[in-house]
């Protein structure tokens, strides 16, 4: 019988990861593109560009960042070849293509995608990946979290991604609707704020969404500032150094009520006997959760219901893959076969 | 938890997660909300009402008969037996995202104006010729202009009379990253022509009785009950666009019957409520869908014939959509 590789995949909104079984991991920007024309195609040399370098090249690309909003866009045929590029590409770099070192059909993937695209386009997302690899499971990216951390149990699970925050309780079955929350208030939308704020108060500096992002990456905070945000960008062509500590603050602390409000409300629907052990249970994880200070607010909102424990995962990128990993390999072969085709 | 309780929840976890992929590959609905009885499941797979829930949940029927859908819960069939009702719906059993506009800081720039019906399908049509497919569309002009001229962008799903499918409708609309969606329609109800009236609907399980019982009627054989049909519908609606759909809805509603009642004291307010258009389920913003008459009526079919009075629509449903965004833009200034 042929070697398994057995893999795990984090579809991201924003960055996508692979953990698979021969010990290799890998994360790109979840960025499809391709050659608009001719001589772009000249140029790059290729008819598909994925992650950093679809990025850096977008002018020459159609560009396609398909799980916007965590979710698979339906009738965009763009949206599920790109899919279906980014799904080949982790799989090449761990060794699994036509001529590599291992084939498809020896493959056991677990991807994890965000929990609205499963709750809103779960078939669609299945035909959408079909034929890629063997055998395929496809479970919430939260899930995938909490099986990697070995959460199974009176634990909920705060991923604050690009595109949506999820939140899911977990509590010894696999997550149904009621275990799962999805908020469009995340990375994207703050990023969106943090370039509005700015443009209001310099509005003759010449700032994009992706610098933007690249200040937020660096300074966010909520709470009390530890120190001024200062950065530098063009204002009429001259570098000029800016202070955006307000902004930055007012941001990032957009995420509190709606998030808070959402946690405080999954909590008590949890049955009343275990309610305190959630609370002191809760992991923070995803990009948006390195925004400092936020364990710390989070913990102050659940002050009102008698106190609780944030916790942040270090090592975010990998965690969702890791525990799609595990999964594909804790789960028996007769399951597995079962999913084959 | 011991090692060996860990694993058994372990192998359970997994055991759900594969069955839940199976059930995918079969193409049933999440397990929350399946009837136990086997033979109900076999039906249930068969039913065509069961396959527009589905389509909620799933989303693939769409792809294939975006008109048929519609066909099946637009207005027109559903409301034979209007109860004249005030705005307002009861509450469900679970509870939407408390999110606000303000905590998400909303602001409305981007309007998509989408014109009912269109090409070979007329819409309502009545005795004296008038069909729904042009006053849609004449009032589709007007909102945009008003909305234009008063700083917003426009995006119109449909500029002429041409046949748009409502998949193609709602991909105009979330590709053109639209703030906001408003559906133009008329209604025609057929038994009560001596009635007419306004309503405004946001996408959700419905809260009108008539569908609840149309819905019954069909579930005998499909395996779900009322019940489970409205927490499947919930359950899809638990986001935060829902709050701003009804909020948008309302401030419409209010707007349209207010300010047409003026120019016609009879028409009634038949309020905001519910309802699973698949326009609305497809699109990505806050969505509602406007029925801003009454074909079935004869005077009111004589004033929609009238432009002053198309006019008067437009503004209407134009300042219903500023009200909204007003409040939207001020609760973001002041940075709640
Ligand atoms: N230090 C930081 N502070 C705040 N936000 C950050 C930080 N670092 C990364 N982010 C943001 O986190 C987001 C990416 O997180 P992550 O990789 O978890 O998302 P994703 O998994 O691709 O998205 P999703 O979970 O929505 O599918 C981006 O919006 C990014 O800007
Ligand atoms: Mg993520
Ligand atoms: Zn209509």
């Amino acid at each position: 019988m042929p070697e398994i590789l057995h893999v795990g995949i984090d579809l991201g909104t924003s960055r996508s990861s692979i953990s698979a079984s021969n010990g290799e991991r890998f994360v790109v920007d979840s960025y499809v593109g391709w050659p608009v024309d001719m001589v772009a195609r000249k140029v790059l040399k290729r008819g598909v560009l994925i992650g950093h370098e679809a990025v850096s090249n977008r002018t020459m690309l159609d560009l396609h960042r398909p799980l916007e909003r965590g979710l698979l866009k339906e009738g965009s045929e763009k949206d599920v070849e790109a899919v279906r590029e980014l799904l080949k590409h982790l799989l090449g770099l761990v060794g699994v293509s036509n001529g590599g070192s291992v084939s498809a059909s020896n493959v056991r993937a677990v991807v994890g995608v965000p929990a609205a695209a499963l709750r809103t386009n779960k078939q669609y997302l299945r035909n959408s990946m079909k034929g890629i690899v063997d055998s395929l499971l496809i479970v919430s990216e939260p899930f995938a979290v909490a099986y990697g951390l070995d959460a199974l149990l009176h634990t909920l699970i705060i991923d604050i991604g690009a595109g949506t925050t999820d939140f899911c309780v977990m509590r010894g079955r696999y997550p149904t609707e009621e275990d799962q929350r999805t908020l469009t208030v995340a990375g994207d939308s703050i990023d969106a704020q943090l370039l509005k704020l700015i443009e209001e108060r310099y509005p003759e500096a010449n700032v994009t969404v992706y610098m933007v992002r690249e200040w937020k990456e660096k300074f966010s905070f909520v709470g009390k500032a530890s120190q001024k945000v200062i950065v530098t960008a063009p204002v009429k062509g001259v570098p000029t150094q800016l202070d955006i500590t307000n902004e930055m603050k007012a941001a990032c602390e957009s995420l509190l009520p709606p998030v808070n409000e959402m946690m405080l409300d999954l909590l008590a629907r949890v049955e009343p006997e275990f309610q305190e052990r959630v609370r002191n249970n809760i992991i923070l994880s995803g990009g948006g959760g390195l925004t400092r200070g936020l364990p710390q607010a989070l913990e102050a909102a659940l002050n009102q219901v008698g106190g609780g424990k944030v916790r942040y995962m270090e090592d975010p990128v990998f965690i969702g893959s890791d525990g799609g990993l595990a999964l594909a390999i804790d789960a028996p072969d007769g399951d597995w076969e079962k999913l084959s085709g | 938890m011991t090692a060996a309780r860990k694993d058994r929840v372990k192998r359970r976890l997994i055991q759900q997660a594969f069955a839940d992929n199976l059930d995918t590959i079969r193409g049933l609905p999440p397990r929350a909300v399946r009837p136990r009885n086997r033979n109900a499941r076999i039906w249930m797979r068969r039913a065509p009402l069961l396959l527009l829930f589905l389509t909620l949940a799933g989303s693939t029927y769409l792809a294939s008969n975006p008109t048929s859908v519609r066909d099946t819960i637009g207005p027109a069939k559903i409301v034979m037996n209007r109860p004249a009702r005030s705005a307002g719906v009861p509450p469900t059993s679970i509870d939407p995202t408390p999110v606000t506009a303000a905590a998400l800081q909303l602001s409305v720039r981007r309007v998509i104006v989408d014109a009912g019906h269109g090409g070979a399908d007329p819409g309502a049509t009545s005795l004296l010729n008038v069909r729904e497919k042009d006053i849609t569309l004449d009032i589709a002009e007007r909102l945009e202009a008003l909305l234009k001229k008063n700083g917003f962008e426009v995006v119109a799903t449909r500029e002429s009379d041409r046949l748009i499918p409502l998949r193609e409708r709602a991909r105009i609309a979330n590709e053109s990253n639209g703030d906001i969606f408003v559906s133009i329609h008329v209604n025609s109800i057929i038994k009560h022509t001596a009635s007419h009236g306004i309503e405004t609907y946001y996408l959700g399980a419905t809260s009108d009785p008539t569908l609840t019982r149309l819905a019954a009627d069909e579930n005998r054989v499909s395996g779900y009950s009322v019940a489970d049909l409205r927490k499947l519908l919930d359950r899809l609606y638990a986001d935060a666009r829902r709050g701003e759909s009804e909020r948008l809805a309302d401030e419409v509603q209010r707007q349209l019957v207010g300010n047409l009642r003026a120019a016609d004291p009879g028409l009634e307010n038949w309020g905001v409520k519910r309802a699973p258009f698949v326009v609305l389920v497809a699109t990505d913003m806050p969505a509602i869908l406007a029925e801003i008459g009454c074909m079935s009526n004869d005077t009111e079919v004589a004033r929609l014939h009238r432009p002053d009075y198309r006019q008067h629509i437009a503004e209407a449903l134009f300042q219903g959509i500023h009200a909204y965004a007003s409040v939207a833009d001020a609760s973001q200034k002041k940075g709640i």
